[in-house]
């Protein structure tokens, strides 16, 4: 089989995230419309009549019909422009660049660490099945599973920032301006949003750990007499990289939808919080702003995460 | 430390009194200048305009830039001077302005006549405008000399006064809007206000500075204020508690014991013109029977809603206004003692079966369904199955309020307005949009609405809205519950800070301890 070069594949991909993207925000900005609540109404003020309701629906065009409101959304799109809030004029490009850099230091602090702990965690499992570090390992993973993100938030606020006064309980800095306050800031959150992730990593990283020690070619590895170490930091190790891309990708996707709860116990302006403000106030230019966002960056995920297997993995490439 | 309005009120007699005698009476010193006053605000405003906005909480922010023309009486709501030092009715029809000399807008455009009959026309006829109806009764605005404006009504409107305290009376810089493409300066507020606008990051941040030039003498006293845009309330709370800002306002009750439990915050709380009630639909059953309605008002036990629902901090209501309001009634209030008996009497000469379903729509948040928990209940020993159908705020009110008319009722709330004429025009008359059947109600009401804005002489009024209250409560068209306090918390170091009857908040004597 021919090997397709990385531009190919990239472009290819590029190609099949269009129709993803279409739909996706085309069934967002649908829900939107279809869910009862009207922005003309809030656009109208306290105390509007019915008429003056439907005066606003004019002057902001929302008495068009629904495909021409998303034909006119997506034709500027397509001109690279974002459009604005209905509500505040802000332009949507600017709210998703300001809050998107907060988000991504969440999810970048809750991945290193759900790697850090759950890479170790996983490994040691693996060494001794039903061994009594296992048995911790699993413990720890059953609880980082089934704990809510939300209630470990609270709990770290009352107990870190609140009793101790470490860390501060709300808010986000900017990582430009102030590198060391940005990630005091964004470590809580992260911390929230990593104990599932630990978990996740720790118990493939140990399913597939396994399945490669198990395999024929470990057990003449151990018959030529290599290290139980080597074996598994040089050989075991390289096998689960694929699934570990895997779970990495499907983690980012989690995450980034994790901080929609997140966000609003840290009080932090990300695009979680930026999305439920939104929808919220019906604002849809908004909610369809960041859901295009947050396609582009699912996509390029993925796209990483594929590009990265089939380095490391021939097998994939075709 | 929690201090009742009237200890605050006190405290701050004496210490005036003291300043009076000798200087320095103010148990934490004087007043002192600087500092950046950090808020934890619970919504991200709709806009920075006064005239394209629409959302009550806009105000938080819109009266740290703008001045109004007049201003209320932080305890009562009477109208006193702001940017108008004085006005009169020289006739039923006609209303005159004279502007303080001297004052400039944050982009040193003059704030003269000029000024204020550009932005009464504006608000008046601008197509984005939302408060085009406050000035409904203004024919036109002429300048009458450098520093004066008449206003030609089509009707009397003794309510003026209090409608220009609000958005309608809050100047902003002509050059600003005439500079604007969209014509309006929704993102680029200019005002003549104590502070001027620096940035605002939409629902992360707003931020403003001392304007140098405001004509208040010593005003405003810290550098700057940043308000920080937090939803979540609890999250806010504690973003005060853990020192990341100073204030936060709005609080709901139930966070009174919480934040009182860290030492470094003081709490204060007075009564306002937020009012939970149910608004009724009275053009169809079981409320367009007047006995229904008077049975549903005799069913609610308030005292016990306030204590139950609300943690004590707020006042029964019995009528659209609160006893610190200089319209208040006394013998309005006296028309629905809790009387369960009287209920079911009044239920039976009605012909209304006991038991039958009355839906009424709520809202979903945790306190809303609380309230309709102890509700449930109250209606039910007065024999009543009243069933509540939640929605998200906005769609509730639309499916009421709008062409839907669901339900028989919706429990919400009405924020207050600077003149009573208007909460009782925008719910009382046939074609409001707050009457939700939009059904025809007593001639003598909407007359008696009329002459509430017929003069301006306050013990004529008094007597005018005494009317209007009773027809409405006697024909009990909404069922009022309680007037919610507002709570506001801060860290010890804010001083000079003073709840007002309306509810949103101003900063005027604020000042940081360093």
């Amino acid at each position: 089989m021919a090997r397709r070069s990385p531009a190919r594949v990239i472009g290819s991909r590029l190609l099949q995230a269009l129709p993803v993207i279409l739909l996706a925000t085309f069934m967002v900005f649908a829900l939107l419309k279809l869910v009862p609540g009207d922005i003309a109404v809030t656009l109208a003020g306290d105390n509007a009549s019915d008429t003056r309701i439907a005066e606003i629906k004019k002057i902001y065009g929302l008495d068009r019909p629904f495909l021409v409101q998303y034909g006119a959304w997506l034709g500027k799109v397509a001109q690279g422009d974002l459009s604005q809030s209905l509500l505040t004029g802000e332009k949507v490009a600017t709210s998703i660049g300001r809050a998107f850099p907060n988000t991504l230091l969440i999810v970048a602090i809750a991945l290193v660490l759900a790697l850090v702990t759950g890479i170790p965690m996983g490994v040691i499992a693996a060494i001794k099945p039903n061994g009594l570090l296992d048995k911790l390992v699993s413990m720890i993973a059953s609880l980082g599973v089934a704990i809510p993100g939300f209630w470990l938030a609270m709990i770290l606020v009352a107990e870190i920032s609140l009793k101790l006064n470490w860390l501060p309980a709300t808010g986000a800095k900017s990582f430009s301006v102030s590198p060391v306050e940005a990630v005091r800031h964004a470590l809580l959150p992260g911390i929230a949003i990593a104990a599932y992730g630990m978990a996740d990593v720790a118990r493939q990283l140990r399913g597939s750990l396994l399945e490669v020690l198990s395999s024929q070619y470990v057990r003449t590895l151990h018959a030529k007499g290599l290290s139980m170490s080597r074996i598994l930091w040089q050989h075991g190790l390289k096998n689960v990289s694929v699934n570990l891309f895997t779970i990495i990708s499907l983690l980012v996707n989690r995450m980034l939808a994790a901080t929609v709860v997140i966000e609003a116990v840290f009080a932090i302006p990300g695009l979680g919080s930026l999305i439920v403000r939104g929808a919220i106030q019906r604002d849809f230019p908004i909610v369809q702003g960041v859901v295009f966002a947050m396609v582009i960056v699912v996509i390029a995920v993925n796209l990483i995460a594929d590009l990265l297997c089939a380095a490391v993995d021939p097998r994939i490439e075709s | 430390m929690t201090q009742t309005r009237r200890e605050a009120m006190a405290l701050m007699t004496a210490a005036l009194t003291g300043a009076a005698f000798g200087g320095c009476a103010f148990a934490q010193g004087a007043p002192k200048r600087g500092g950046i006053l950090r808020i934890s605000a619970p919504a991200n405003p709709s806009s920075l305009d006064p005239a394209t906005g629409g959302a009550g909480s806009d105000h938080a922010f819109l009266f740290t830039m703008y001045d109004t023309l007049t201003e209320w009486d932080f305890e009562t709501l009477k109208p006193k001077p702001g940017l108008a030092e004085s006005w009169s009715f020289t006739d039923p029809a006609t209303f005159v302005l004279n502007i303080r000399a001297g004052i400039t807008f944050h982009d040193g455009t003059p704030l003269d006549a000029e000024a204020v009959k550009f932005n009464l026309e504006r608000n008046k006829s601008d197509q984005k405008s939302n408060i085009k109806a406050d000035l409904a009764s203004m024919a036109s605005a002429e300048v009458t000399g450098p520093m004066q404006v008449t206003l030609k009504l089509t009707t009397p409107d003794a309510a003026l006064p209090g409608i220009l305290s609000d958005r309608a009376g809050m100047m902003v810089s002509p050059t600003a809007l005439k500079a604007s493409s969209a014509g309006n300066v929704t993102r680029t507020p200019v005002g003549a206000g104590a502070y001027s606008f620096v940035s605002w990051a939409d629902g992360e941040k707003i931020v403003v500075k001392r304007n140098e030039k405001y004509w208040k003498p010593n005003r405003p006293y810290p550098d700057g204020i940043e308000f920080s845009i937090i939803p979540e309330l609890t999250t806010g709370a504690r973003s005060v508690t853990a020192g990341q800002n100073d204030l936060i306002y709005q609080l709901p009750p139930r966070q009174k014991a919480i934040i009182e439990r860290a030492s470094s915050i003081k709490v204060f709380n007075g009564p306002t013109l937020y009012v939970f009630q149910i608004f009724l639909n009275w053009a169809k059953p079981p409320f367009d029977n007047i006995r229904v309605r008077q049975a549903f008002n005799f069913a609610i036990d308030r005292e016990a809603f306030v204590k139950a629902a609300l943690a004590g901090l707020a006042e029964p209501a019995y009528m659209n206004l609160p006893k610190a309001h200089w319209a208040y009634d006394k013998s309005v209030a006296e028309l629905y003692p809790y009387d369960p008996g009287k209920a079911r009497k009044l239920l039976a000469e009605a012909g209304f079966k006991e038991g039958t379903v009355i839906e009424i729509g709520g809202y979903t948040d945790q306190d809303s369904v609380q309230r309709q928990e102890i509700l449930i209940e109250q209606f039910r020993k007065a024999g009543m199955n009243v069933k509540f159908v939640n929605a998200p705020i906005a769609e509730a009110s639309a499916a009421f309020f709008g062409p839907e008319k669901r339900g028989s009722g919706l429990l919400a709330a009405w924020t207050g307005r600077p003149d009573p004429s208007l909460t009782y025009s925008l719910m009382f008359t046939k074609d409001a949009y707050y009457n939700g059947g939009r059904a025809p109600v007593p001639p003598e009401l909407e007359a008696a609405i009329r002459e509430s804005r017929a003069s301006e002489d306050i013990e004529f009024r008094r007597k005018a809205f005494a009317t209007v209250q009773r027809i409405v409560m006697e024909n009990a068209f909404v069922a009022p519950l309680a007037f919610q306090f507002e709570l506001v918390a801060m860290n010890k170091k804010v001083q000079g800070y003073r709840p007002n009857l309306l509810g949103k908040p101003k900063y005027d004597d604020v000042w940081l301890e360093s």
